[in-house]
C-alpha cells in the first residue's frame, strides 16, 4: 500500500452506503469517515441500526447501495486475506469454543498470517503473548475461554484483535454487560492502542457518558437515516441528545453526562 | 503448559496407535480358524502355512479388518466435520439421516441391477450412496435454515432417517429375488462380505477425502468460532460449507455403501478424543478421530463377529451399545454443564 504519508487522510470512509437485510434498505446515505489514529463512535436508540451498518462494514451483511472505501480504494476489490489483515472485529456474538484457552483463543488472530495448515511461528507466538500482555491476560492465558467473566472475555478478544495486527478494529457494543469497571478499562485499553499503534476504531456504544469521552468522531443514527455526524462536543448537547432518544428535552443534563429521572 | 498439551497429544497418538496394533492382531487371530500368533506372521510375511489358513487370513479376515478400519475412521470423520458445520456436538450421519438416505438409494440401485441380473460394481454403490446421503443432506440443510434449535435438528434428522429406513426395508421385503438375503444383512450394517476391491475403490474415495479434510484444519478452525469471526479472518464462508458438505457426505456415502448403516460412531468417537486430547483443534482431532474410528469400529466388529459365534451380530447393534451410552452422557452433561 502506497500511503501518501498525510497524516489527516481517510483511513475507512463510506460513500452514500445503504445497508439492510435481504436487499431492503434500513437506513440509506450513511456517510462517514474515519483516520487512523481516531475513535468514531456510533450511538442511538436500540434498534436503530447501529449493528447493520457495522456488519455492512464488515461484509457480514451485503451493501445495498454505495460504497466502502479502504484507503481510497472499494474494499470489495481486496482479497479476503488482505482485509484479514487490517481489519480485526469484535461482535457480540457469543463465542462458546470448545475446549479452547484463551490462548488459543488469541492465537486465532493470527490467522490470516500463518501458512496452510495454520501452525504458529515462534513469531506469532511472541505477538499472541504481546498482545495478552496489553491486556494484562496473562495470568487467565491458559484457561479455558469459557470459564472466565464478561469482562475477561472482551479483553481475550480485544487482544485476539491486536494479535491480528490491524490497522482498524471495528467493535459492535463491547461493553454491553460489563460493570462499570471492566467497562472504563476495556475502553482505556482501546485508546491507549489506538495512540500506539496508530489504529481506525469505529464501535457502536449504548453508554452516552462513554461514548463522550473516547470518541474523536460521533455519528448518531435514527431509525432511518444518519441524524448528525459531529464531534463530541457538538453531539453532546440536552436538546439534541434528548431528540435522538426521543425524551422530553432537559432530560440529559450535558454538564453531567447524566440522564436525568423526571417525576410525573 | 504449552508442554503438557503437548505431551497430552502425544501420549494420546501413542495410546491409540498401540490399541490400533493390538486390536489389529486380535482381530486377525480370532474366528472360527484358529491361529497362533506365530501363524499369522507367517503367512502375512511370506506364506507357508497350510491352504486353508492362508485364504481365511487372505480373503476374509484382512479386507474384513481394513474395512472396519479405514470406514470407521471416514464415520467418526465425517462426525466431526458435520458437528462443526452445525456447531452441533451431536450432529452426525446417523442422527442426521444421512446414512439412511444413502441406505435407500443404495437398495434401489442395487435391486434395480439384480432385477437385470447384474452385480453392481463398488464405483455404483458409492455412486447411489452418495446421490441417497446428498438428497438427505439437502432436506436437513433446508430445516436447519428454519430451526435453530440444535435438539430440535436432530430429531428431524432422526426423522429423516426413520422414513428412509421405513422406505427401504418396505422395498427390500417386496422386492423378490433370492440374493436380497444379502441386501438384508447389508442394511442391517456388516464389515462381512468385502472385497479386496472392495477394498481398494474405498481406500480411494475415504483416503482422499481424509486427506482433503486434513488440509481443511485451517479454516476448519476459523469456522469453530462461528461464521462472522471466520469471514473476517479471511475464509470464503460459501465455499468452505460447500466443501465441508461435500467431504462429509462422500465419507458417510461410502461407509454406507460398503457397510450399510453405522451408528453412532460418528458423534461418540470424536467426543472421546476430544476428551482423550483435550482440544478440539481440527488438526489434531481428524487424524485422532480417524485412528479413533478406526480402534473403536474394530472393537465393535470383534465383538460382532465372536460374541455370539457361529451367528453374526449387525456392527450397528455394537456400535449402538457402546455408543449411545457416551451420547447420552454428553447430552446430560451439556445441560447441566452450562448456559447453552
Amino acid at each position: 500500500m502506497t500511503r501518501t504519508g498525510k497524516e489527516d487522510e481517510y483511513y475507512i470512509k463510506t460513500q452514500n452506503l445503504s445497508v439492510g437485510y435481504d436487499g431492503k434498505a434500513l437506513i440509506e446515505e450513511v456517510n462517514f469517515s474515519v483516520k487512523r489514529g481516531e475513535v468514531l463512535t456510533l450511538i442511538g436508540p436500540n434498534g436503530s441500526g447501529k449493528s447493520t451498518i457495522l456488519k455492512t462494514i464488515v461484509g457480514q451483511l451485503k451493501r445495498i447501495a454505495g460504497v466502502v472505501l479502504l484507503e481510497g480504494g472499494d474494499i470489495r476489490e481486496r482479497t479476503r486475506n488482505e482485509i484479514a489483515k487490517k481489519m480485526a472485529i469484535l461482535m457480540t456474538e457469543r463465542l462458546q469454543p470448545e475446549l479452547m484457552t484463551c490462548r488459543d483463543m488469541v492465537s486465532t488472530g493470527r490467522y490470516p498470517y500463518t501458512g496452510h495448515l495454520g501452525l504458529l511461528s515462534e513469531e506469532d507466538k511472541k505477538i499472541v503473548e504481546d498482545a495478552l500482555r496489553q491486556v494484562d491476560g496473562l495470568e487467565i492465558a491458559e484457561r479455558p475461554f469459557t470459564a472466565i467473566s464478561d469482562g475477561q472475555r472482551q479483553r481475550i478478544l480485544l487482544a485476539r484483535a491486536l494479535s491480528q495486527q490491524p490497522e482498524i478494529i471495528i467493535l459492535d457494543e463491547p461493553t454491553s454487560f460489563l460493570d462499570i469497571r471492566y467497562k472504563l478499562e476495556l475502553l482505556s485499553i482501546l485508546k491507549k492502542m489506538v495512540r500506539e499503534k496508530n489504529l481506525a476504531v469505529i464501535m457502536s456504544l449504548h453508554e452516552l457518558d462513554l461514548a463522550e469521552r473516547v470518541s474523536d468522531l460521533v455519528v448518531c443514527v435514527n431509525g432511518d437515516r444518519i441524524d448528525k455526524v459531529g464531534p463530541p462536543e457538538e453531539i453532546f448537547t440536552s436538546d439534541y441528545i434528548a431528540r435522538l432518544y426521543h425524551m422530553e428535552p432537559g432530560r440529559y443534563d450535558p454538564c453531567f453526562d447524566t440522564l436525568e429521572f423526571v417525576p410525573r | 503448559m504449552k508442554q503438557k498439551t503437548g505431551i497430552r497429544i502425544g501420549g494420546g497418538f501413542i495410546l491409540l496407535l498401540v490399541l490400533l496394533i493390538g486390536l489389529l492382531i486380535w482381530n486377525i487371530n480370532a474366528g472360527s480358524v484358529q491361529l497362533s500368533v506365530g501363524e499369522i506372521f507367517r503367512i502375512l510375511f511370506g506364506g507357508g502355512a497350510d491352504d486353508t489358513a492362508n485364504r481365511v487370513i487372505w480373503s476374509i479376515r484382512l479386507p474384513r479388518i481394513i474395512s472396519a478400519l479405514i470406514l470407521g475412521g471416514s464415520l467418526s470423520v465425517s462426525g466431526f466435520l458435520l458437528q462443526t458445520f452445525f456447531h452441533n456436538p451431536i450432529a452426525g450421519p446417523f442422527v442426521l439421516g444421512i446414512s439412511s438416505g444413502a441406505k435407500l438409494t443404495v437398495s434401489l440401485c442395487m435391486i434395480f441391477l439384480l432385477s437385470r441380473g447384474m452385480v453392481s460394481s463398488s464405483g455404483t454403490l458409492i455412486a447411489a450412496a452418495f446421490v441417497g446421503a446428498m438428497i438427505s443432506m439437502g432436506f436437513v440443510l433446508l430445516i436447519s435454515q428454519k430451526v435453530k434449535r440444535m435438539s430440535l435438528l436432530v430429531v428431524c434428522g432422526v426423522m429423516i432417517g426413520y422414513i428412509c429406513s421405513a422406505l427401504t426395508d418396505f422395498i427390500v421385503t417386496f422386492a423378490d429375488d433370492s440374493n436380497i438375503v444379502n441386501l438384508h444383512n447389508w442394511s442391517m450394517g456388516s464389515f462381512s462380505g468385502i472385497s479386496w476391491e472392495n477394498v481398494a475403490t474405498m481406500a480411494i474415495f475415504c483416503g482422499g477425502a481424509l486427506i482433503l479434510s486434513f488440509f481443511l484444519s485451517k479454516p476448519i478452525s476459523a469456522y469453530q468460532l462461528g461464521e462472522v469471526y471466520a469471514q473476517n479472518m479471511g475464509v470464503n464462508i460459501r465455499l468452505f460449507r460447500t466443501v465441508l458438505i461435500l467431504l462429509s457426505s462422500i465419507l458417510s456415502a461410502c461407509v454406507t455403501a460398503f457397510a450399510g448403516p453405522v451408528s453412532f460412531v460418528g458423534i461418540a468417537v470424536p467426543h472421546l478424543m476430544k476428551t482423550l486430547f483435550g482440544t478440539a483443534k481440527p488438526i489434531v482431532l481428524i487424524p485422532a478421530c480417524f485412528l479413533g474410528g478406526g480402534v473403536f469400529c474394530l472393537f465393535c466388529d470383534l465383538i460382532a463377529r465372536t460374541a455370539f459365534a457361529p451367528t453374526e451380530v449387525s456392527i450397528s447393534s455394537v456400535t449402538a451399545v457402546f455408543g449411545a451410552p457416551i451420547v447420552i452422557y454428553m447430552m446430560i452433561r451439556r445441560r447441566t454443564g452450562g448456559a447453552q
